[in-house]
């Protein structure tokens, strides 16, 4: 017996962390990717900003409209930014930070049915992330910050898959965290291809922008360098990467992959139609968007269709599940 | 201590006249001496940051959006000796399956009115008295099943019944949490000392829930209805669900279906609920009957309870037996419907519905305090001694404008307990509210919510207004837990 409240808090609790985690993981294996690359760009952290949607822009202070404000455009001026307002910016509702607070508060109020350990790691990186936030963009704590919460992260995940009954609460759980989890995954790709947009004319993109490196990068962002060669035995190469993130069935943060963990946790819920109906279109726009080239339009479309198809399962979610007789 | 500069010294709970630890404390006493100033202070610093990170928080209202604080506990136990607490615990019971009593003849037959026990009028003017609770019978004739009785004690050593919290008491959740952090703070003394376990109360609670439920149920299906994550409680509900293994529910999770039966919406639809554990004032229960702005309750509650459908606990009414002026007729209470003299004295209480009573009240205000009939948490009270003219004559003013509204007491000297200051460890005021579920048999948990006033010499010890908590160990010097 699970009340479509809890439901509905546990599912949000669960994308929130994730939101968290991946961002972290993402700004962090950004950092070491742009440590690896010569300085020549000045815009090379801009790109991270697709990750919370495309049109957000670090504008000087000069600059009008909405997006990331910094004093000047000196490089580590706008590092310090992007990172600023991915990290530690509670006025970006996507940012590490406020996802954070935002788990913990819809987990608070289902203290009832997940572990104690599982609510006190999760309180605990709370207290960390808001105590922290002044100085969790430095590059001296940066590493620290964002280290913390990929480890919580999945700590609380294992705390879960052992210490909770694996019941409709768990599965609410386990959905909200592959839901976000594809999500993020087309994000990092479209970080990707925000990056190859921004690629000034006089380069010539794959060649000068060190592609090889920057698809590291990318596989980097979501823990999946290694699994990537084992199940590639070639070399690093654009529409390879997208295929594997977006096809492979069995590495975890790949799409289709999650798709499947998705289709599993929803046939434990009753009556799952409608749900498992948008599974199935969210499989036939990943089709087609791994059949899209690496080119940067291309990409950042193809991922733009298959972010619609899962807010579209998210949709179906709560109408089947959450929003009982509300 | 100026603001206390009592005539006599006020007693304290570990130590005797002369300073010299009470036998019950003595192990305690001689390890906080070993351990040292510094050492001590580090347990206190272990166990605030244990309170953090375990998330045990209470709520303070008008906060805006920082309204969840770190839980207030003081490493130093207050202990009293099993033998006394034996006693307490009896006269405990006692007054509770009077007040019960009284609640079930106040709704039904008005015995005691009929046989002038009680006066008429006092019930018709209680704010808390619920018409639409009359002609109901609860399982074994029980409305108040849990409460929580403030204790104090005075200088000659006297413990008091304050008063008889029977609506929706709340703090269980934190004897439970102060007894987990004082067993890290103690290591040396738990399993040494016979301290009494406190755990079990969450067991008792809900086995008395579940004999609750309509005689149809096998399996009952128990609730906690919260207001919700907003209330300063929502800790403690959250924590008894949990315990528990029921379910935390809020208003809008519930609906009364036209079948007179309570329902709660779940993923797969709506299912049937037995019990409520409501920790919803009696106003805000259900908008078709009491409050229609409520937005917290269940419309249609009250004709599923009436209907026999569903128990409620509390009972809805219970708090008639609350009323700081019914307080004052307990003792009377008590012999009239068990035919027994009280085990556990009520502080002595002028009530200013008397003329007599009054004029008293109305001469001597500087030495008494005065207390509003339906206030809780210590709201609107005044204490004689400490107030301005202005003020005593404004409650003088107050009391002959509503005189059924207030009672007086004279000022009892809290007894102190040696408590942990920024400066070393000095005496504070405390005082104790067990917890006593009621039911076809009752219990009274071991010891209860010490809540300490943690400004020198202030006798406020409620935590939303600057009080602190401490553990509470009933130790026994004799022949084990056997023995009672």
């Amino acid at each position: 017996m699970l009340l479509a409240r809890v439901a509905d808090r546990l599912y949000w609790a669960a994308r929130y962390l994730e939101r968290a985690e991946d961002t972290a993981r993402l700004v962090r294996a950004h950092g070491e990717l742009m440590a690896d690359l010569p300085p020549r760009l000045d815009t090379r952290w801009e790109p991270l900003l697709a990750v919370v949607g495309s049109g957000v822009r670090v504008l000087d202070a000069n600059g009008d409209g909405s997006g990331v404000q910094t004093q000047t455009r000196s490089a580590l001026d706008v590092e310090m930014a992007v990172v600023r307002f991915l990290a530690t910016d509670r006025a970006n509702p996507s940012s590490v930070v406020s996802s954070v607070i935002a788990a913990r508060e819809n987990l608070r109020t289902t203290r009832d049915t997940v572990p104690r350990e599982g609510w006190h790691v999760v309180n605990d990186l709370y207290l960390y992330v808001t105590t922290e936030a002044d100085r969790g963009a430095d590059r001296r704590v940066r590493d620290r910050y964002l280290g913390r919460v990929i480890a919580d992260g999945r700590r609380i995940d294992g705390i879960l898959a052992t210490a909770m009954t694996h019941d409709e609460a768990y599965v609410m759980w386990r959905l909200g965290r592959a839901i976000e989890r594809a999500d993020m995954t087309t994000r990092v790709l479209g970080v990707r291809a925000a990056a190859v947009l921004s690629l000034p004319e006089h380069l010539t993109p794959g060649v000068e922008d060190h592609d090889e490196v920057q698809w590291m990068g990318v596989l980097r962002s979501v823990w999946g360098l290694q699994m990537y060669q084992r199940a590639v035995r070639g070399p690093i190469e654009g529409s390879s990467v997208v295929r594997f993130l977006l096809e492979h069935d069995r590495f975890p943060r790949a799409v289709r992959a999650l798709l499947r963990e998705i289709r599993l946790a929803l046939s434990e819920l009753p009556e799952p139609g409608g749900p498992l109906d948008a599974v199935a279109d969210v499989e036939a726009v990943v089709r087609d968007a791994s059949a899209a080239s690496t080119d940067g339009h291309a990409l950042d479309a193809a991922m733009d269709q298959v972010q619609l198809a899962i807010a579209r399962l998210d949709q179906r979610i709560h109408e089947r599940y959450l929003r009982i007789g509300a | 201590m100026t603001e206390t500069a009592a005539a006599t010294t006020p007693w304290d709970e570990l130590l005797d006249s002369e300073g010299r630890p009470r036998p019950a404390a003595a192990e305690l006493i001689a390890l906080i001496e070993r351990l040292g100033p510094e050492e001590l202070q580090a347990r206190q610093a272990a166990a605030a940051a244990d309170i953090l990170t375990m998330g045990i928080t209470f709520t303070v209202y008008s906060e805006g959006s920082n309204i969840d604080r770190a839980w207030p506990f003081d490493v130093i136990p207050r202990i009293i000796e099993a033998r006394e607490w034996a006693a307490i615990e009896r006269g405990l019971v006692q007054r509770l399956r009077a007040l019960n009593m009284f609640i079930d003849d106040v709704y039904n037959e008005r015995r005691c009115v009929a046989d002038g026990v009680l006066p008429a009028e006092l019930l018709v003017d209680s704010v808390n008295y619920r018409p639409q609770c009359e002609g109901v019978h609860p399982k074994f004739g029980v409305w108040a099943h849990i409460s929580g009785s403030d204790l104090v004690r005075d200088a000659d050593g006297t413990m008091y019944v304050l008063e008889d919290n029977l609506r929706v008491p709340s703090g269980v959740s934190y004897v439970i949490e102060n007894r987990a952090l004082a067993k890290k703070a103690f290591p040396e003394l738990f399993g040494y000392l016979g301290i009494a376990p406190v755990d079990a109360y969450t067991d008792e609670l809900n086995k008395l829930l579940a004999s609750l439920a309509p005689d149809t149920v096998t399996e009952p299906s128990i609730v906690v209805l919260t207001p919700g994550i907003f209330n300063s409680a929502y800790f403690e509900h959250s924590f008894l669900a949990q315990r528990m293994g029921a379910t935390l529910v809020e208003g809008g999770d519930l609906v009364v279906s036209d079948d007179d039966r309570v329902y709660m919406r779940t993923i797969g639809g709506l299912e049937p609920v037995d019990v409520i554990y409501r920790r919803i004032d009696d106003l805000f229960l259900d908008p078709a009957v009491f409050r229609p702005d409520s937005l917290l309750g269940v419309p249609g509650l009250m004709r599923a309870w009436r209907a026999g459908n569903v128990a409620l606990a509390n009972a809805p009414g219970s708090g008639v037996a609350d009323d700081k002026v019914v307080y004052a007729w307990v003792p009377d209470l008590i012999r009239y419907y068990l035919g027994e003299e009280p085990l556990l004295p009520n502080v002595p209480t002028y009530r200013c519905l008397d003329p007599a009573e009054r004029r008293f009240v109305l001469d001597n205000l500087r030495e008494l305090v005065l207390k509003p009939a339906n206030e809780s948490g210590g709201y609107g009270i005044l204490i004689g001694s400490r107030a301005s003219d202005a003020q005593l004559q404004a409650q003088a003013e107050a009391i002959e404008r509503d005189p059924r509204n207030w009672i007086a007491q004279p000022i009892i000297q809290l007894s102190t307990t040696p408590t942990l200051c920024p400066d070393g460890i000095e005496p504070r005021h405390v005082d104790l509210r067990p917890f006593v579920l009621t039911g076809e048999t009752s219990y009274v948990t071991a010891g209860g919510l010490t809540r300490v006033a943690l400004t020198k010499g202030s006798l406020v010890v409620n935590s939303s207004q600057g009080g602190g908590s401490k553990d509470t160990w009933i130790v026994d010097l004799g022949s084990g837990w056997g023995s009672y």
